[in-house]
């Protein structure tokens, strides 16, 4: 009797360290932003612009010489999190001799993000992304059509170079994806970051 | 000698313009470079036409009633259409100048209409007639869809197509039932009574006891240089469409036939029994790059 009671205790002793443990490991999972390598307190604005951003429909790549970004980053219960609220895209083009982009613009701001590890790399994942292109040119199959870019972007989180890089391999990796035209696309980016407000020229790491 | 040289004219003159004639029809059969060639029909030199639609449904089936067809040989649907309206979204469709907006492929029906079984008081010439076409399985019956109404009732909408909402394709069709038996004028479906499919590339909801099911925008490619879009693996469904009672079958047995047949395919079929599924391959081009192309390649 006392070997069965000591056994099911035992048990509930292992059960409790499998589940302490369990749930230490996703906390310690939750990247945050760091400063100086000192999680942020409070809020911060991080104003950047893309080293290079190009968007494809497969047969039609778009790109802006002018992508640019104001996203204001904090962290909750431990894990960062953010809110893109201004997305300017100005000087936008078509590798097609044809198709011109007569008008985009980011809708439906803010974008709420959250940082997340997969597999002991950073991301951050942007949701309810939507961008409106309208596309020009009277041969062009697109003219006159607005495609809109929706979804959900994963980008991973370099704390060397300080860039968020947003390709396939990232939207793999965080089960994102972003669809224009009833399609899904592919999008290539490399954003820099940097603090705008209290934290200016202070290392921004994600861990 | 004055005649014969005449006559040397007139010959020469009359090999000039074969060979003129010759050089002509070489020409306008192959006005058209390989991508551009499916829009040949797009009528494109009307003002009013703004793109040009070639689709080829390679699969999908139909269900009327209690028979389910296969689409096994493909379908084209070819023609232009316009700008879209502002509030509805949709265009107004052109037909393809070749006059065949909507291919005629006859579709297996599988088991043709087996089991017709003639009402008992029909006549013996009806009975044997019935016996001998429909319960052999070499006089199968096929099943052709054409178009109920003029090109110009076809409404399309890119917009709806892409964005998987609403009502990307609407096509009044009538289903051309074809046997020895059921004579040429088997039809079910007419220019006054169509079947109107609302194809969507979404979610449908149809009345009971059909169940909603869910169509697919495919995936794009954009070919020469963004002035052809290819849409692959496009799926338009609708399974909320009615169809009327067969009529014309029969010839001049028509008023014993149609009974037989609505009996057998269940017809008139109410919303909520009848299923459209179309796979398609959908080509799209503007009527300015169709146009372009053509004096690019006399």
């Amino acid at each position: 009797m006392k070997k069965r009671t000591t056994s099911i205790l035992m048990r509930g002793v292992f059960a409790a360290m499998v589940i302490g443990a369990v749930f230490a490991g996703s906390a310690n999972a939750a990247p945050a932003w760091k400063f100086n390598n000192t999680s942020l307190t409070g809020s911060e604005t991080i104003v950047g612009a893309a080293f290079e951003s190009s968007m494809t429909i497969p047969g039609l790549t778009t790109k802006c010489e002018n992508f640019l970004y104001k996203l204001t980053i904090s962290n909750k219960s431990g894990t960062g999190e953010g809110s893109l609220t201004e997305v300017p895209l100005y000087n936008c083009t078509t590798n097609s001799p044809v198709c011109t982009v007569d008008a985009i613009a980011a809708e439906k701001l803010p974008w709420a993000s959250h940082l997340t590890t997969v597999t002991s790399s950073n991301y951050i994942v942007i949701e309810g992304v939507k961008v409106a292109i309208l596309y020009g040119g009277e041969e062009c199959v697109l003219g006159e059509t607005v495609a809109t870019v929706t979804g959900t972007a994963g980008g991973l989180i370099n704390n060397t170079t300080e860039t968020a890089t947003f390709n396939a391999s990232s939207f793999s990796a965080t089960k994102t994806k972003l669809s224009a035209l009833g399609s899904g696309i592919e999008w290539n980016g490399v954003f820099p970051t940097e603090a705008f407000e209290w934290h200016r020229e202070q290392a921004l790491t994600v861990s | 000698m004055r005649q014969k040289r005449k006559t040397t004219r007139v010959v020469c003159m009359a090999m000039f313009a074969v060979a003129l004639a010759t050089l002509g029809l070489a020409g306008s059969a192959s006005a058209f470079s390989a991508e551009f060639k499916k829009f040949e029909f797009c009528p494109y030199t009307n003002t009013e036409v703004k793109k040009c639609l070639y689709s080829v449904t390679n699969s999908g089936e139909v269900v009327l009633g209690n028979k389910k067809v296969p689409v096994e040989k493909p379908v084209t649907l070819q023609g232009g259409f316009g700008k879209p309206d502002e509030i509805t979204e949709t265009s107004k469709f052109y037909e393809a100048t070749n006059g065949i907006t909507l291919s005629k492929a006859a579709q297996a029906v599988p088991g043709g209409l087996l089991g017709i079984v003639p009402p008992e008081k029909s006549p013996a010439l009806v009975k044997a007639l019935s016996k001998f076409f429909f319960e052999n399985s070499l006089t199968g019956v096929n099943s052709t869809l054409e178009l109920a109404k003029p090109a110009s009732e076809i409404k399309i909408s890119e917009i709806h197509l892409s964005t998987r909402e609403g009502v990307a394709l609407q096509l009044p069709i009538k289903v051309h039932l074809e046997n020895p038996f059921l004579g040429k004028s088997c039809y079910v479906g007419s220019s006054t009574s169509p079947i109107i499919w609302n194809l969507t590339t979404g979610i449908t909801t149809p009345p009971g006891p059909n169940k909603s099911i869910e169509g697919a925008a495919g995936e794009i490619e954009f070919l020469e240089g963004g002035r052809i879009l290819e849409l692959k693996n496009d799926v338009l469904v609708d399974n909320a469409w009615s169809a009327p009672s067969a009529a014309g079958c029969g010839g001049i047995l028509s008023f014993l036939v149609n009974p037989i047949i609505n009996g057998q395919i269940g017809l008139p079929s109410t919303a909520g029994h009848n299923t459209a599924i179309l796979k398609n391959t959908i080509f799209l081009s503007t009527a300015a790059a169709v146009k372009k192309d053509h004096t690019e390649h006399p």
